[in-house]
């Protein structure tokens, strides 16, 4: 029990812990910026373009990855989907497993 | 009347058939569309293509993309067709929205003049070796 307290008490002191600016710092969010522009329209015949969205196993990236605005990883996603089913993009990279 | 609407289809055939044999088959498939009521607005084959992911054991495919308007009673005719034959291995429908054709437009334009540019940057170094 004692020892317990005493372990607590001591990831308090540590600066690595909730009241240090050092890990503020590390818990902020960083700044993404948006990899389309708004206006930028979403093509699901493009291979080389959705690839960007997806990891090297072919899964799509999440948007706190990706960084785009909801709207735009639903399109994503969507086309992502279409090219997979005409067989222009992996629904599992082969060279994995 | 029915309602016209702008669709896209792409569809692919087994790249495994002649020439001969795929040129009929996207033949038939004009003929068939054009009975129904559609206009055929652009056509465009890209060939053999190498597959993502094998379909049905093979590694290739001809893909065949074709922009048309039509009435809607047109597509689940469509549809049909393709699900019959057996050479097609895959195909999607969908409607086109307006703008997404004029973004390819544009940016296949881009892509052609950048291709001259490469091509005139080769050109120049070719002259540079040359001299």
């Amino acid at each position: 029990m004692r020892d317990g307290m005493r372990d607590r008490d001591s990831s308090l002191n540590n600066p690595n812990t909730i009241n240090s600016p050092f890990r503020q710092k590390r818990n902020q969010p960083r700044k993404r910026t948006n990899p389309l522009k708004q206006s930028r329209l979403i093509d699901y015949l493009d291979p080389k373009f959705l690839g960007r969205f997806t990891n090297d196993q072919g899964k799509i990236l999440p948007r706190r990855i990706t960084g785009v605005t909801a709207l735009q990883q639903r399109r994503l996603t969507r086309a992502i989907k279409y090219a997979r089913h005409l067989a222009l993009l992996p629904f599992v990279a082969q060279d994995t497993r | 009347m029915s309602i016209r609407r702008l669709y896209e289809s792409t569809y692919i055939v087994n790249a495994v058939l002649e020439d001969a044999e795929i040129d009929s088959i996207v033949d038939r498939l004009v003929e068939f569309i054009g009975e129904h009521g559609a206009q055929i607005l652009e056509m465009n084959k890209w060939g053999r293509r190498r597959l993502a992911y094998p379909i049905k054991k093979k590694y290739n495919g001809y893909y065949v993309y074709l922009v048309f308007e039509a009435p809607a009673e047109a597509i689940p005719q469509l549809e049909r067709f393709y699900d019959l034959d057996e050479n097609i291995m895959r195909h999607l429908t969908v409607q086109l929205d307006p703008k997404l054709r004029e973004f390819r437009k544009v940016r296949a334009e881009a892509q052609a003049a950048r291709a001259a540019q490469m091509a005139e940057a080769a050109k120049g170094e070719q002259f540079d070796v040359a001299s």
